[in-house]
């Protein structure tokens, strides 16, 4: 109850550590925008200042600025800890870093205080596991998209020990206060989002292998149904970041989707090398802009080159055009018939997105809903239930049979029901379909 | 008598142009979504209207009428036409298709107000808004004319009675306010604070004289489009779906004035007026003595075009909130504020909402049926029985006003 009261008027203080990266600046960021004064720690007080640049252009304003101090944490993290009722946990993406940070903030937390965390996959217990078991009730994943100004889906995970009424409270400050479209998930690896997004992007980095980096990415372009193309995200992600997150998978996850989680060979080699994605310009990751040219990986050789002159499949081009006019289903319509094997690797891929999607609900999310709005919200993705709901229920039911995919029990229910599954209100459906090819 | 069967509004936080969209697609998800909401059937559509300003140049096309019939195959025939007023054409439409109403020549119209305007960088926007004033002599070789003209209309007020710039930086954090319980709104995501609104940093520059960046309504693509009918339709789809007829929202009057084009001209004629804009003033008191009413206090709400801070601080003394000159008593007072006497723009307005300029009457026309029949969401207001639009043309050339009553309206 003490808490529920508090979250009402509260947070009155938050602690962002790790405020100078993305994730931080940006979270925190989100917080001062709701009027939260927000401390920003880091290593050392400059690296906060820069944080809070960050923030700075990410809301437009020098305004904000009233409500952002810093600090580092040898100086400051006691003090602001202390005072705050809100920390959100964004450094390094390592357990025992981060379970590091947690044994500080144990020790000079208000007992009201939310202790989360911004990790996108990490166990929420294997963080709190050792610390005291008033910060255990208090503790949850509050898990942000990148970049938080932009990207309004956010996970709640709460872990077998946290109090309900924190989740409770955390969800209404995120909601209300904070614009936020929140999902509550289990505490599974990487959660919702990530676990049914990067199967998608790790199963197109492995099929480029075979057939191109620039290929996969036209076919498994916008028009299926995202704003950006599968490598092009994984180059904005980082591979870093994408080998944590599949890895993490593979070792953890014993689905259907387990091989999908094995990162490429090619990937291991050139992360070994130093090639990162977007965040190592120089050697790049499955794109490498030089002057004014954009070279694309070859995964076989790990040379770049100019891009290919790409013979796409004529109902690529079909879709696109259906979209340009706002004919989604139809353009949908065009891929569940589509003939020949390019059509049949866009629809593996599509419809293992579908299949892996609403196979997540009850043990990740508990209903469609769920996952639907952690795609569109959190990555900007048609979400699983409107791609059936678009190509008909019951004849994806037949494409998942015939692709030998899993079939959903939730999909089942919806086509006997003839009850669309996408039902989020103020939502345009049109908007997760893109007429244009990949960048 | 014309009543409001509903409609939809696309998201104005959309960007067509990044999703590669032609200006079709948008007109297919607002009829669509319109035809959904309501459950009118197409074949029972006797016209359509479309309001837009300047697809010619925005998007090389034109005759968007003929952008309706390829929504379904019912529409095949639908006799169709586009309106053209400026940032009123969606006003503009609505009252072509009422009028039609009214004569009884159809029973139910479609209309869609549409405008694209993400297609092209700021500055050649600016350039192709510029064509709302006299082009020629107001706004050629001019980068951002609007700004700069609705500068002058704050700085005249300032002449004759004093304006004092925070409470411009107040009208703008109330619209940024309530675009936050908006749904549709294209800033609800956006940062803004009053403070933020009275500063000037590197992110809010002057941009018209005294006009800067939080002053101004936003750049949006977005589509809308409603239902009008006539009573004796309204009253076997008030049946249909089980509602009394009373229960539907209904305009109940309206105002439509055009003053001279040049800004100029405006001032010099109402130099001896009591009102800054009266012919502004004008289209309210017809729109007021069509429905009925007294004067504002009859109203719950105002749905007013705040292009900038400073047509929403005209809007608030010429729909008498105040006595002329004395907007500023209204916005200390919290007149205008969610849950004041008389809110503005709980939709969040043109800076708040978006202003996608031929969509903007159509977008202010759902919001008050949507009001007045208690569906409004996160944005209702109280109690709201009666609510009007206020939608402006140009430098306040050509205004439309248009009274929407609900059930007790």
């Amino acid at each position: 109850m003490r808490v529920n009261q508090l979250m009402r008027r509260h947070p009155q203080r938050a602690v962002v550590l790790g405020a100078n990266g993305a994730m931080g600046a940006g979270s925190g960021a989100v917080f001062a925008a709701a009027g939260v004064p927000t401390t920003f720690l880091a290593r050392t007080r400059d690296k906060a200042i820069a944080g809070r640049e960050r923030a700075e252009d990410m809301l437009k304003s020098t305004a904000v600025r009233a409500l952002i101090d810093v600090g580092s944490y040898d100086d400051d993290l006691a003090r602001a800890v202390a005072e705050a009722d809100l920390i959100l946990e964004a450094v390094a993406e390592d357990l025992d870093t981060k379970r590091a940070m947690f044994e500080k903030v144990d020790r000079h937390r208000k007992p009201d205080a939310i202790v989360a965390t911004v990790s996108s996959g990490l166990s929420i217990a294997a963080m709190c596991r050792d610390r005291s078991p008033g910060f255990g009730r208090s503790f949850l994943g509050m898990h942000l998209y990148n970049p938080p100004n932009v990207i309004v889906g956010c996970e709640l995970i709460a872990h077998p020990g946290t109090d309900p009424k924190v989740v409770a409270a955390a969800r209404r400050f995120l909601v209300e206060r904070c614009g936020r479209e929140v999902v509550e998930t289990s505490d599974t690896p990487a959660f919702a989002g990530n676990r049914v997004g990067f199967h998608v992007l790790n199963e197109v980095a492995q099929l480029a292998e075979e057939h191109g980096v620039a290929f996969m990415d036209a076919l498994i372009g916008p028009h299926t149904g995202r704003a950006m193309a599968p490598l092009q995200t994984i180059d904005f992600v980082g591979w870093d970041v994408h080998r944590a997150i599949v890895d993490n998978l593979h070792a953890t996850t014993a689905d259907e989707a387990r091989a999908a989680f094995v990162l490429p060979g090619y990937m291991a080699r050139l992360i070994a090398a130093g090639h990162l994605g977007a965040k190592t310009p120089d050697k790049g990751g499955f794109y490498r802009t030089q002057g004014k040219e954009r070279l694309v990986l070859d995964p076989k050789s790990g040379s770049y080159g100019p891009p290919p002159r790409l013979e796409l499949p004529p109902f690529v081009a079909r879709m696109r055009a259906l979209h340009r006019v706002g004919r989604y289903r139809d353009a949908l319509d065009v891929l569940a018939t589509a003939e020949g094997p390019e059509a049949d690797l866009a629809r593996r891929v599509v419809l293992g997105y579908v299949s892996y999607g609403l196979g997540r609900v009850g043990d990740v999310v508990r209903e469609p809903r769920d996952v639907d709005r952690i795609m569109g919200f959190g990555f900007n993705w048609a979400p699983p239930g409107l791609l059936a709901d678009f190509l008909g229920l019951k004849r994806t039911v037949t494409l998942l049979e015939v692709a030998r995919l899993p079939v959903p029990r939730v999909l089942v229910d919806a086509a006997e029901r003839r009850q669309p599954l996408f039902a989020e209100p103020h939502v345009d459906r049109g908007r997760f379909f893109f007429a244009g090819g990949a960048a | 008598m014309t009543y409001i069967l509903g409609g939809y509004q696309t998201d104005f936080a959309r960007n067509w142009t990044k999703e590669g969209k032609h200006i079709a697609a948008m007109i297919r998800e607002a009829v669509e979504g319109a035809l959904a909401e309501t459950g009118v059937e197409p074949r029972e559509v006797g016209v359509g209207h479309v309001g837009n300003f300047a697809a010619e140049l925005y998007s090389m096309q034109g005759h968007l009428g003929a952008f309706l019939v390829e929504v379904d195959p019912a529409f095949r025939g639908l006799p169709t036409a586009r309106h053209e007023a400026a940032c009123a054409s969606g006003s503009i439409a609505l009252l072509a298709a009422s009028a039609e109403i009214e004569a009884g020549r159809y029973d139910c119209a479609l209309v869609v107000g549409v405008e694209q305007m993400k297609t092209v960088k700021p500055q050649t926007g600016g350039e192709y808004l510029g064509t709302a004033a006299w082009y020629e002599l107001e706004a050629e070789g001019i980068e951002f004319p609007f700004p700069k003209l609705f500068g002058r209309l704050g700085d005249e007020y300032d002449k004759r009675f004093g304006l004092r710039d925070e409470h411009l930086a107040h009208i703008a954090a109330v619209n940024y306010g309530n675009a936050k319980r908006n749904p549709k709104a294209q800033t609800r995501h956006w940062y803004m604070s009053e403070a933020h609104a009275r500063c000037t940093d590197r992110y809010n520059t002057a941009v018209g004289g005294r006009i800067k960046v939080s002053d101004c309504s936003q750049v949006t693509d977005g589509a809308v489009a409603v239902f009008l009918a006539s009573p004796r339709f309204a009253a076997g789809y008030a049946r249909r779906r089980g509602l009394p007829l009373a229960a539907l929202p209904r305009i109940l009057g309206w105002g439509h004035r055009t003053a001279p084009i040049l800004f100029d001209d405006k001032i010099a004629e109402s130099a001896d007026d009591p009102y800054v804009l009266p012919h502004t003033r004008r289209a309210i008191v017809d729109a007021f003595a069509r429905a009925g009413l007294s004067g504002c206090w009859e109203l719950q709400g105002i749905e007013t075009h705040d292009c900038f801070t400073t047509s929403e601080y005209m809007a608030i003394d010429h729909f008498g909130l105040t006595e002329p000159g004395e907007s500023w008593k209204a916005i200390e007072e919290g007149v205008i504020d969610p849950g004041g006497k008389l809110p503005i723009n709980p939709s969040g307005g043109l800076i708040g909402a978006g202003h996608p300029v031929g969509a903007t009457g159509v977008r202010q026309l759902l919001d008050a049926a949507l009001q007045v029949s208690g569906r409004a969401g996160d944005t209702q207001v109280a109690g709201a029985r009666r609510f009007a639009t206020l939608n402006i043309g140009g430098s306040g050339t050509t205004s439309c006003v248009i009274v929407v009553g609900g059930s007790a309206g």
